[in-house]
């Protein structure tokens, strides 16, 4: 079969956007052998329309306790089905490369469950799948550069005409070959006045951010432009002692817009605001006008045809404020491809050289130690290799989108009408080469001052988390060390109220910190509400548990506490408790679940694998939930 | 295909774990396949389809709360059932010996009607805190009833995108092996920076030479700060330039000469 291939597709699964950009690149890599693609998110595929395809490479993260990433779950919902049968596929050839962290037991379950399936469905691999580890020195890179080499050489072999100068590349004319994927359009003066005065300062700043946002690439299909409320800090006091080794905060905020209605669980996503001298120092670095007004557009591309003009107004907006809101230039780290482009706009010789270095093979370990282990601002990096002078339209497509964070809410709005707390660790760690980091969005919550907030307008948006808001009637077992126990703050505000107008089940809350004297967060409100027939009382069959960690020579955590309570625990598993985990991912959620196996199985007296059998039931019951993050 | 692994189900219809535990355990010793896993269902669609296909299933261990139906679920169990395998009901009674004796037999007479043979009564201790469950096992004859035909392959426009019924997809954990289900193994990570790039040059003035013979990192000295100099020339660059060992990691750019502005932490040891 030698005719024309076609054009290789490649979906991608992206959580936080390095499928994405793995996707991108290998999308590259073939256009510059001469071979056309098609790059799709698989939230924008129909799955459907997968069996006359000739050739598919899937890139695809794991997220969260070995799951699919969100864009993901429709897709693969329908590769599920068993009615598709065995030679639905027949005739299609894939690969799939997956992306995961071998510190979590779960290794790229999403990735190896793919490739399982397609094979299944009747398709042929045309090589075996490609696992990339966050463990590795240079990340999920460390194992794309071979895998990618051996996709060239197997596509080739099945179809010369694929890569009409062969499968491998070079650039013998070292200039970019690669086109930017946005077009910056400049307006002249007459149209800046187009700003209506009579807008208040807050629908001004809404809709800047709309604008901003709706023009800025690198979103999902369901991050919203326009933000949901607009919140101000009320109230901000620490809940550790200063320099016990952590800084945690409670925040207080009031809706400054109309009130967004939540249920205890949900998730508030914050868009931080980027300090102001960082983005002075980018704009005058990049030799950008501050006051330009611009509109950012998507250039058309035939591997990429224009996504829908959903919202984008085509209203100009000031390049600052563009920047200030969408751009990423004083945290987050830019990727490998940031540093190939620089290297073409390089005019000293020893940058570039050292730029091409660290975008290649032998480069990569390296580049990952000085970039991603370091975590270079985009401002770093650019005062690194003063000579690059970077077009605007690379820069908006490189330096990382400004992402809001998320946070769970800590409190019921029963309890406390108009309003929205969080508990917040503040994010702060030293880098191999002893820098000092701080993490942007939970510092910015921290500096502000409810006494000067009046103006301060934070941009927020709800969003239904993992943990499902329990009816008054359910009993809960709940696991929520250190900064996991801000939803379960809430669950306990929302069912202290409902407990007073009428029966509740009963709550055991397993708590964990490092020391009772310093981070011990909200121990009046835990210990208020399991005194005196409260609804974490032991006279209302429930209880509080506190592990402190570091208190004694030996580790003592939430798991240990847990098993002293086994019976305890057996016995509210069998009137039917739901459990709920919050936490620190990596050991945690798995260490708890190792808990609950050994406490069914020894209460029980089932062997081990009867007790997985039966959590695993409970989570396919919607009885067992687990929000996690790192 | 391993065609010697043997295949279980568990359909489990009931609430209380407890049950299900019991049961399923006392179950097993029965059949003799503690050794494998069984796959559970919780629950059958409401049509009462199992979620199998014909005659894919050894065992299949079903484990009941009071109310369910029996009729269709006999049927479906005998359909996954292959030929010469093993059902074991288990029914969770909460009402006298009298009764119980009935509702035994009623069971019993249901697998008979839908196709079951050598029907045996099981009895179970129960404990105090388990209410009684009562069995019954029955045989799927070895005769196979009717032949098998491959289903065409369904043209590719047609297939409905709207799916509601959790039991028209597979179980997306069949798909993993036990090679990954086994803890991953972390790539073994050279903790030190030495010796992965650049070697110490010739005429080496920091230190690095004497460093990588020993295999360490180097401290900077009070002199260095003072006065930085630079043989390989690319310490004053900034970290993007400097060798995995150069003392000057993590320190902004610096001309030759000039004194190094240092960050507060940086001459504390490292821990």
């Amino acid at each position: 079969m030698e005719s024309n291939p076609g054009k290789l597709l490649i979906l991608y699964a992206t959580q936080t956007g390095n499928a994405m950009d793995a996707a991108e690149r290998i999308g590259r890599e073939a256009e510059r052998r001469g071979c056309p693609v098609a790059v799709r998110s698989v939230d924008e595929y129909d799955a459907s329309s997968l069996p006359p395809e000739g050739y598919v490479i899937f890139v695809v993260s794991t997220a969260g306790q070995g799951d699919v990433p969100d864009s993901m779950k429709a897709f693969w919902r329908f590769l599920l089905r068993r009615d598709l049968g065995s030679n639905w596929l027949e005739g299609v050839r894939y690969a799939v490369f997956g992306l995961g962290d071998s510190a979590y037991q779960k290794y790229n379950f999403a990735a190896k469950r793919l490739d399982k399936r397609i094979l299944d469905l009747g398709a042929t691999a045309i090589i075996e799948k490609g696992l990339g580890d966050d463990q590795h020195p240079s990340g999920y890179e460390g194992a794309l550069d071979p895998w990618m080499l051996s996709l060239w050489g197997m596509l080739y072999q099945i179809n010369p005409k694929f890569f009409p100068k062969g499968p491998d590349f070079s650039n013998p004319d070292a200039k970019l070959i690669d086109q930017p994927k946005f077009q910056i359009t400049y307006n002249n003066i007459e149209e800046r006045n187009y700003q209506s005065s009579t807008l208040s300062d807050l629908e001004g700043l809404e809709l800047q951010i709309e604008r901003a946002r709706s023009m800025s690439g690198g979103k999902s299909l369901r991050d919203k432009n326009k933000p949901d409320c607009f919140l101000r800090m009320i109230r901000n006091y620490p809940l550790t002692k200063p320099s016990c080794g952590k800084d945690v905060l409670h925040f207080e905020f009031e809706f400054v817009s109309s009130a967004v209605e939540y249920e205890v669980g949900d998730v508030l996503q914050v868009l931080p605001t980027q300090n102001p001298e960082a983005v002075d120092a980018f704009i005058q670095r990049c030799d950008l006008d501050p006051e330009a007004f611009i509109t950012v557009h998507p250039r058309e591309m035939e591997n990429r045809p224009l996504e829908a003009r959903m919202e984008t107004s085509e209203m100009p907006i000031k390049l600052r404020t563009f920047v200030e809101l969408t751009m990423d230039v004083a945290s987050a780290p830019p990727r490998r491809y940031f540093f190939e482009v620089m290297s073409f706009f390089a005019t000293a010789e020893h940058e570039r050289e050292r730029l091409q270095y660290f975008a290649s093979s032998e480069g990569r370990d390296d580049l990952y130690k000085y970039n991603q282990k370091e975590r270079r601002t985009v401002l770093e990096v650019l005062e690194d290799f003063p000579s690059v002078k970077m077009p605007f339209e690379w820069l908006v497509q490189l330096v990382p989108p400004l992402k809001a964070r998320d946070y769970s809410i800590s409190s019921s709005p029963s309890a406390h009408p108009h309003q929205v707390h969080l508990t917040v660790g503040v994010v702060s760690w030293t880098t191999p080469y002893k820098r000092k980091r701080r993490g942007l969005c939970s510092s910015w919550l921290a500096s502000l001052d409810p006494e000067q907030s009046m103006g301060i307008y934070i941009p927020a948006w709800f969003h239904k988390g993992l943990l499902p808001p329990p009816a008054p009637t359910l009993p809960l077992i709940l696991i929520g060390p250190g900064t996991g126990c801000a939803p379960f703050h809430g669950f306990i505000e929302e069912r202290a109220i409902q407990s007073m107008e009428g029966p509740t089940a009963p709550v055991m809350f397993f708590f964990g910190c490092w020391n009772e004297e310093n981070d011990f967060l909200y121990k009046d409100f835990w210990l208020s509400h399991s005194q005196n027939g409260g609804v974490l009382s032991e006279t209302k069959g429930g209880g509080f548990y506190v592990a402190f960690s570091r208190d004694q020579p030996q580790k003592v955590y939430v798991q240990h506490k847990m098993k002293e309570q086994s019976k305890k625990i057996w016995n509210l598993l069998r009137e039917g408790a739901a459990i709920y985990v919050a936490g620190s991912a990596t050991k945690m959620p798995a260490d708890v679940m190792s808990a609950f196996e050994e406490i069914i199985s020894t209460e029980s007296g089932a062997p081990k694998d009867i007790a997985t059998r039966l959590i695993r039931s409970l989570e396919k019951a919607s009885k067992y939930h687990v929000e996690a993050w790192s | 295909m391993d065609s010697s692994s043997m295949r279980s189900v568990v359909l489990a219809f009931i609430d209380n774990p407890t049950v299900l535990v019991s049961g399923v355990l006392r179950a097993s010793r029965e059949l003799g396949i503690g050794q494998q896993e069984p796959q559970t269902i919780n629950q059958a669609s409401p049509s009462g389809e199992l979620p199998l296909d014909s005659t894919s299933v050894d065992n299949v261990i079903a484990v009941c709360g009071s109310e369910f139906s029996n009729d269709k679920l006999s049927e479906e169990i005998y359909r996954v059932l292959k030929p010469g395998g093993t059902v074991i009901i288990f029914k969770n009674l909460q009402s006298g010996i009298g009764e119980t004796d009935k509702a035994v037999s009623a069971l019993e007479r249901k697998l008979l009607l839908a196709g079951f043979s050598e029907g045996q009564r099981l009895q179970l201790e129960s404990s105090a805190e388990v209410d009684q469950i009562f069995g019954v096992k029955a045989k799927k004859p070895s005769w196979k009833i009717g032949s098998a035909f491959a289903i065409k392959k369904a043209p590719k426009s047609s297939l409905k995108l709207q799916i509601d019924e959790d039991s028209d997809l597979i179980d997306e954990d069949s798909l993993l092996t036990e090679e990954d289900l086994k803890k991953p193994q972390l790539p073994t990570v050279g903790d030190c920076e030495v010796g992965s790039t650049r070697k110490a040059c010739k005429s080496c003035t920091c230190g690095r030479a004497e460093a990588e013979e020993k295999g360490q990192k180097l401290e900077l000295t009070m002199d260095q700060i003072n006065n930085p100099q630079s043989a390989c020339g690319n310490c004053g660059l900034g970290d993007a330039f400097r060798c995995g060992t150069c003392p000057y990691k993590g320190l902004p750019p610096f001309k030759l000469g000039e004194k190094v502005s240092l960050p507060g932490n940086f001459l504390a040891a490292d821990i």
